[in-house]
């Protein structure tokens, strides 16, 4: 039981430092980025090649987050021109197409066949407990750190600046800043936090294949940041322990009645139940948990 | 070859035009991109499939189809869009997941998840000008040009289709000049989810009807609604259209893989080129 | 069908008493009566809405209540693939290994135990299926688990498995399963040919069937693409010409512009790596090309469902090829009827339930040569059940009779003889088929 609960946990922990890096790029800033399994692709892959060619593994957490971030560089200057709706589009474009080409070059990513035998974190603890523990004690770590390093960018003039940009941008562009060159950091900012949860993903699953990284990924993300609450930090972390309640604790449903959901039945159940809390938590509590700190 | 290639991408295109005028009906008037448009498609192939196994006609397909997704559309925006009208996009978007998760589910537990296949007889190409068209086609293509020609009939012919484009222009000023929102509001979204509804049938009868198959044809339906310029019926088709075709043909230079990124690509590079999209409105710009 | 399954769930979702829980429950496979009796007894009955909506908080209290009441049984993990891309295939493994369990309880049970089966959903994703795995062996507590069907499901959940010192039973392709470090433990099971073989199969049937410009076309995945890989390989290792290789994306409205790159190369067969959907869709828009061609394509994509949908005119003369069960045999027989009884549909239409049926059969077996339920005594059993030499066995009754007698058994499943190599892998012979007049006839069988 421990185990299981273990593993939702670092699950769950790897959600929060998506949502962490969501957070910073629409929570602060309001760029509605529909493409982060983009980033979390990027960098679970890159983490797993190089560290598989004998990098250790925190050189090679460090390289994910810095490949991921330099993706989001573009990214960043198409954002400069588009408005959010078409922006959500297009950033869901690229993360599938990050995607298909993940499927199609064969030479570095094996294709669909996936990466077997990516080197598990912490592997000289063993594949038990004490491997599992560790690993979601650095994870914890690494959101901890994040998390204050959120804080203190929030309480920043960097801060100020990018929340000036999510609540009125011809404000800011009236004032003399340019919007540009901030947008591009955050987002670089949301795709290294996303690249590093790529990583830890990736040395903890260990088999990586191109359809671990589809949209739904970046819809739970989304889900985790709104039903816990956009634009805070506790937000972020409360919405990722709610999502795996929710994608985790629906599994129990058929244990506890189980003459009235046949097994197969159970599948569609619980992805109801997924849809129906979402629909049922926009409608009723849209601050999300903790509240809603973008005004609107 | 390339004239079957060109063939087969019009059919296509027509699918994601029909897709896509869905999408920018609600886009354009509700202002968010509706995720459950694909499972909308997906209600509407089911029904039809319903339809058509009880009864053999197509005819009768078609009408489920478009009576049982133009239902679907309409449930969820009283039950779950008109509540949150004045949230932002994000939250918009996400509660669309939920209801396409939910529409999903049901169908699942109603007809399973094992495909289902429309039973209708196929028959030898046509030749016309060295290119052989399969009568399929033809009759795929006649429905959605059917399906538009309503459509358009709605909106440029109708007293509602004009209140309609009046609000997706200027909605303030639509409810100044004494438009009265919900009936519009209802009205459209019935017209999408019959859309979808079409654009589901004629996916399920060319391909199989399974309960995710709406979802997969989605981002492609998002592209062209955005390609053609949100709120743009006409944009819609047109680009829904030039995506299919492009897809298709550019096939032996991109490959069967990246063909698909190729919608987002042409997207992309048109926005880039001109915020608004081919036949949108200026207001493409940050 | 399994319409009529799913509108009583629904009524009952709506709101009815357990009493029409319990004459349903007859018609689901064996579930876990013994946990649900201490909850009903410690809270007042109440309506199915609220016990659903208290599931998430009333099911960190009931878990342990669940697990005590288990220690009785055997517990098996279903693990397969109802929703995403295996979903053709899933709901059918899921049921048949229900049914099979039913039947072999009814037989008294492996080495006396009943056998319990809790199910979960892979959602053809290695993701969503390590944690459903991380439930099944943490919180279920099962001893083994059966059916994970796509390669990178297998391949994500065996490190688990073997970790948690358990068999994997599975129906994937991949090459990578047999081999350390995904079978380092030997806990793995293949019970469906790998890719390798199936392809030089094909290329057996394509060279007796005097094919001279095969071309190929593969669903982009580890399986489609193994096996498509495995024909080319034994092709050119015959030395012969490969033609045009295609691969295709899973869910596409169309493949016209695939089917005109492979038919513009003018083979004469095309051999396909592919699953029932999408050969549906390829084989129709062939037709209507009037293109001539022949096609060889795996059993469980060319099956009566795809005759059914396609009808006898498109499917005349498809080669079809499977390994080879004994359709006339016991296994097969109580097999079908139970696929027919669950599914609505000969047991033929999806040859992987085929497989977890033989999974569950092939497990009860070595339980009761082992007279244990320790992993180490049941993996050596596996083999000494399932090879030859011994009585020729095909059914769990008979079996268990066997055993008790002191004879070695050798179960031929419903899905094909089931010898195991040392990798853990069956080593079936090849079933070609014919598909005429709508009929999928068995013409020949080919040895490996």
């Amino acid at each position: 039981m421990e185990a299981y609960l273990v593993a939702i946990a670092i699950i769950g922990a790897i959600y929060v430092l998506l949502a962490l890096g969501l957070t910073v790029q629409y929570g602060l800033t309001g760029l509605v980025n529909f493409g982060h399994v983009g980033f979390f692709a990027i960098g679970a892959y890159a983490s797993a090649l190089i560290s598989m060619q004998g990098v250790p593994l925190v050189l090679s957490f460090v390289c994910a987050a810095a490949i991921a971030a330099l993706v989001a560089w573009p990214i960043g200057l198409v954002a400069l021109r588009l408005r959010d709706d078409y922006f959500a589009v297009v950033t869901l474009g690229f993360s599938e197409t990050v995607r298909l080409t993940i499927t199609s070059e064969k030479w570095l990513t094996n294709g669909v066949q996936g990466i077997p035998g990516v080197p598990r974190a912490f592997a000289g603890l063993g594949v038990g407990m004490p491997g599992a523990l560790a690993t979601l004690g650095a994870i914890a770590l690494v959101c901890l750190l994040a998390a204050l390093m959120l804080r203190r960018i929030a309480g920043s003039p960097f801060g100020r600046v990018i929340e000036a940009i999510r609540d009125n941008e011809d404000a800011l562009r009236a004032l003399g800043k340019d919007p540009a060159r901030f947008k591009i950091q955050v987002l670089a900012l949301g795709a290294a936090l996303a690249g590093v949860a790529g990583a830890f993903y990736a040395h903890y699953i260990t088999y990586l294949s191109p359809d671990q990284f589809i949209p739904l990924v970046t819809f739970y993300v989304w889900m985790a940041m709104i039903m816990g609450g956009v634009g805070r930090v506790s937000g972020a972390v409360v919405g990722a322990l709610l999502l795996m309640l929710f994608l985790e604790g629906t599994r129990f449903l058929r244990d506890l009645a189980p003459d009235l959901i046949s097994a197969v039945d159970m599948a569609s159940v619980r992805l109801g139940a997924v849809g129906l809390a979402l629909i049922l938590f926009t409608l009723f509590r849209p601050q999300g948990l903790v509240g809603d700190y973008t005004r609107r | 070859m390339f004239g079957q290639l060109l063939i087969a991408g019009i059919v296509h295109g027509l699918i994601i035009g029909l897709a896509a005028l869905a999408v920018t009906l609600v886009f354009g008037v509700a202002r968010f991109p509706n995720a459950a448009a694909g499972d909308t498609m997906t209600v509407g192939a089911y029904a039809g499939f319903a339809a058509h196994r009880a009864s053999g006609s197509l005819l009768l397909a078609g009408g489920a189809a478009v009576v049982a997704a133009g239902l679907v559309s309409l449930l969820g925006y009283l039950l779950v869009f008109r509540p949150l009208a004045r949230r932002p996009v994000a939250a918009l978007l996400v509660a669309a997941i939920g209801v396409a998760f939910l529409i999903r589910a049901v169908l699942g537990l109603i007809f399973g998840h094992q495909q289902h296949v429309f039973q209708v007889p196929l028959a030898w190409p046509i030749e016309v000008m060295g290119i052989r068209i399969p009568p399929m086609d033809i009759t795929l293509a006649a429905v959605a040009a059917c399906a538009l020609a309503a459509a358009f009939g709605v909106l440029h012919l109708t007293s509602i289709g004009r209140q309609m484009r009046a609000v997706a222009d200027d909605p303030d000023l639509a409810r100044v000049s004494g438009i009265r929102p919900l009936r519009v509001m209802v009205a459209l979204w019935l017209l999408a989810g019959a859309a979808a509804g079409v654009a589901g049938l004629m996916l399920g009868v060319k391909t199989v009807v399974s309960p995710e198959m709406g979802w997969e044809g989605l981002l492609t339906a998002f592209a062209a609604a955005i390609l053609g310029g949100i709120g743009s019926p006409i944009g819609a088709v047109a680009a829904g259209l030039l995506l299919g075709v492009a897809q298709e043909i550019s096939t032996p230079i991109v490959g069967f893989t990246y063909k698909i990124a190729l919608a987002f690509a042409v997207m992309l590079a048109v926005l880039l080129v001109r915020p608004r999209g081919l036949f949108g409105r200026v207001e493409g710009v940050r | 069908m399994v319409a009529g399954d799913a509108l009583k769930n629904i009524a009952l979702l709506a709101g009815q008493d357990r009493h029409i829980s319990a004459i349903m429950s007859g018609m689901h496979s064996v579930h876990h009566e013994s946990a649900a009796e201490p909850l009903n007894r410690e809270i007042p009955p109440m309506t199915t809405t609220r016990r659903i909506m208290l599931a998430t908080t009333a099911g960190a209290l009931a878990m342990p209540q669940i697990v005590r009441a288990q220690s009785e049984t055997f517990r098996i993990g279903a693990l397969n693939p109802v929703t995403g891309a295996g979903s053709p295939y899933g709901s059918g493994m899921q049921r048949m290994i229900g049914a099979a369990v039913e039947a072999i309880n009814a037989a008294g049970g492996a080495n006396g135990r009943r056998i319990e089966v809790f199910s979960e959903d892979t959602q053809t994703s290695p993701q969503a299926a390590v944690l459903a795995a991380k439930k099944l062996i943490e919180v279920n507590r099962v001893r083994a688990i059966l059916g994970t069907w796509s390669s990178g499901v297998s391949l994500a959940v065996v490190p688990l498995t073997n970790e948690a010192d358990m068999i994997l039973m599975n129906t994937s392709g991949a090459p990578a399963l047999s081999v350390p470090p995904a079978n380092a433990r030997g806990l793995s099971y293949r019970f469906q040919a790998t890719n390798d073989r199936f392809g030089r199969a094909f290329a057996e049937i394509a060279t007796r069937e005097g094919f001279r410009r095969p071309a190929t076309m593969a669903f982009n995945n580890a399986s489609g693409i193994g096996n498509t890989d495995g024909f080319r390989r034994a092709w050119a290792a015959k030395g012969n010409q490969n033609g045009e290789h295609v691969i295709y994306e899973p869910s596409q409205p169309s493949y016209r512009a695939e089917l005109l790159r492979v038919l513009a190369s003018r083979p004469d067969v095309i051999v396909m790596g592919s699953f029932l959907p999408d050969t549906t869709i390829i084989l129709r828009e062939w037709f209507q090309t009037g293109t001539p061609v022949k096609w060889i394509i795996p059993g469980w994509a060319a099956n009566p469902q795809l005759v059914r949908a396609l009808g006898p005119a498109v499917t005349q003369g498809i080669i079809s090829v499977d390994s080879v069960s004994n359709e006339g045999g016991e296994a097969f027989v109580a097999y079908d009827a139970a696929h027919r009884r669950a599914m609505n549909q000969p047991g033929t239409s999806n040859v992987y339930a085929a497989m977890t049926w033989d999974m569950a059969h092939t497990l009860a077996l070595a339980i009761e040569q082992a007279k244990s339920f320790e992993t180490t005594a049941i993996n050596a059993a596996i083999r000494q059940v399932a090879n030859p030499p011994g009585e020729a066995i095909s059914s769990f009754a008979a079996g268990r009779a066997a055993i008790a007698a002191g004879r070695k058994i050798n179960f031929e499943g419903a899905s094909s003889v089931l010898d195991f190599d040392q990798f853990g892998d069956v080593t079936p012979d090849f079933g070609v088929f014919f598909i005429e007049q709508g009929q999928i006839n068995r013409r020949y069988v080919v040895k490996i």
